[in-house]
């Protein structure tokens, strides 16, 4: 007979929680900011303006006025958002359409796309800068493997967890790499938009997310999305210190004991719900935002923007917040690395309110706009400000 | 009744065999031994022969970091030797051609790098990455 231990208090399941989606959270942003660091500072961010969707409507000329710019940038934001819009739309069409299969081989092939080509070029960048003495066989092969192995993680359901979370954050990383290397007004602009497409899209009613989300529940299945899902805590009480409401899956026929463990106790609003072998109120929710990624074809991302409570009750923070936040991030380092912590400290802050929000209402709610504001806030501050205040206090020994 | 684990749908599964949702089995004092890493959320040991079978299978495809994703996954069985004997066969097979591959790779890689252009020669330079990068253009794409 197993002797319960102290049953764990609410400080360590909750932020045990917290830490397990916080701490992918950044380590993205400090690989992005690593690699920016890295690979940045032989160029000067304004001199490689890239070609791509993002930059279609305008492309940014350090010669141009500041007015000019912020025209500039707007309309670029507008046009990305647009086509974000179009392409989420297709993606609620093609869902209700149940072509699943399809979604599913799309998601690998993105996958394949971003840590293939986007991964190689970037660890091709890093060996040129290191001049890393390694031959071409040896890197194809490591390629290679590392490429199909995170295709099968982001495929397979059932693979390593470990590896799977690592294999999303490096793509989360990739991706928010190719973002900054935009022009720097755009950025800006396209993350604020961003933000505010993601307010839009989850809460109005007509949103393609919210349309996703229901879509999903009322036929209770999955999105196939790149979602990264903390790992659940596995308690070992029989259920009393779960803080969500579970979905209880088909029970096997040698379990036998179907009627009083039927009971699922969500210990926050202490309810007990009873249920047979059909599944209670089902708890995932997603929403969708489709990100481009490459600037050959359309390739596209399917990743999962927003925030959420998994079927285990774990935290789900979709792709797309891993990559918006580190793009800002990464943008905030192309600077100066005061405006990395102020924008760290900003983006987490808005994490924080967002998760105790979701606490409070229990649906998907945006992830991008409270951490965003708040992270361009703080940029701006910091750098007017902040910065002028530090450099004249340590130049004169006062302070710092 | 469907298994929903199975459902390749889903990308989040229950396993039916979660204590979490099966407490009866605990407190009747059966201890399931779980046979991946992940314990509970990981594959039951039913599923696990097909699935280590087709890593390693799949990993003969120049693919040695699947054997070692394979080790890695199904590490308890690795340490208790008294689990699953086909398993465990399986799983020796992955192990022991991960490093057998990495060791060749691996004095290869280095033999090139140390090596340079004395031991080499002209083929040094053309084989050396950051030159097939110029050469072919391969960072211009971003």
């Amino acid at each position: 007979m197993d002797q319960n231990p102290r049953p764990k208090t609410i400080i360590e399941t909750l932020g045990e929680e917290i830490i397990r989606i916080i701490t992918p959270v950044s380590i993205c942003m400090l690989l992005v900011v690593i690699l920016v660091s890295v690979l940045n500072t032989d160029s000067s961010s304004n001199a490689t303006t890239i070609s791509s969707m993002a930059t279609m409507a305008y492309a940014e000329n350090t010669s141009d006025s500041i007015w000019d710019k912020i025209k500039g940038a707007l309309l670029n934001s507008l046009v990305f958002v647009a086509v974000v819009t179009a392409v989420t739309f297709l993606l609620v069409l093609l869902f209700y359409l149940r072509c699943t299969k399809f979604l599913k081989y799309y998601m690998g092939f993105s996958a394949f796309l971003v840590l293939g080509f986007m991964g190689g070029e970037i660890s091709l960048l890093l060996i040129q800068y290191f001049s890393f003495p390694i031959d071409c066989i040896t890197f194809g092969i490591f390629l290679f493997n590392f490429t199909v192995v995170g295709v099968l993680a982001v495929f397979m359901s059932k693979m390593a967890i470990f590896v799977t979370q690592s294999y999303l954050v490096v793509i989360g990383m990739l991706v928010a790499y190719w973002f900054t290397l935009l022009p720097e007004w755009t950025t800006w602009m396209l993350l604020i938009a961003m933000s505010l497409y993601d307010l839009a899209a989850v809460l109005l009613p007509g949103g393609p997310l919210r349309l996703l989300v229901e879509l999903a529940m009322s036929r209770d299945e999955d999105i196939p999305a790149l979602v990264y899902e903390a790992r659940p805590i596995v308690t070992d009480d029989s259920g009393l210190v779960q803080r969500r409401v579970w979905r209880e899956g088909n029970l096997s026929e040698n379990q036998g004991h179907s009627s009083n463990e039927g009971n699922i106790v969500d210990a926050e609003q202490g309810r007990i719900l009873r249920e047979d072998s059909e599944l209670a109120a089902p708890l995932i929710q997603h929403r969708i935002s489709v990100r481009m990624n490459s600037n050959e074809d359309s390739s596209e991302n399917i990743a999962l923007e927003g925030i959420g409570l998994g079927s285990s009750g774990a935290i789900k923070l979709g792709l797309g917040d891993f990559i918006f936040y580190s793009v800002l991030v990464g943008r905030a380092a192309m600077y100066d690395f005061m405006t990395v912590y102020a924008c760290y400290l900003a983006i987490i802050a808005g994490l924080g309110v967002t998760l105790i929000l979701l606490a409070f209402y229990r649906k998907a709610l945006p992830a991008l706009p409270f951490s965003i504001m708040l992270g361009v806030l703080f940029y701006l501050l910091t750098r007017l400000l902040l910065e002028v205040f530090v450099v004249q206090c340590s130049v004169n020994l006062l302070m710092f | 009744m469907e298994n929903d684990s199975r459902n390749p749908n889903s990308s989040i599964t229950i396993d039916e065999t979660n204590p979490l949702t099966s407490p009866s089995r605990r407190r009747s004092g059966h201890r399931v031994e779980w046979p991946t890493i992940d314990g509970p959320l990981g594959l039951s040991p039913e599923d696990s022969l097909p699935y280590a079978r087709r890593f390693f299978k799949l990993g003969f495809l120049c693919l040695p970091f699947l054997w070692a994703i394979n080790c890695f996954y199904f590490w308890p069985v690795l340490r208790r030797p008294q689990s699953d004997p086909l398993l465990r066969r399986y799983l020796f097979g992955s192990a022991i051609g991960f490093l057998l591959f990495t060791a060749i790779l691996l004095s290869w890689a280095f033999t090139f790098a140390i090596g340079g252009d004395h031991l080499f020669g002209h083929v040094w330079e053309e084989l050396v990455m950051y030159n097939v990068a110029d050469r072919y253009g391969l960072t211009g794409w971003m």
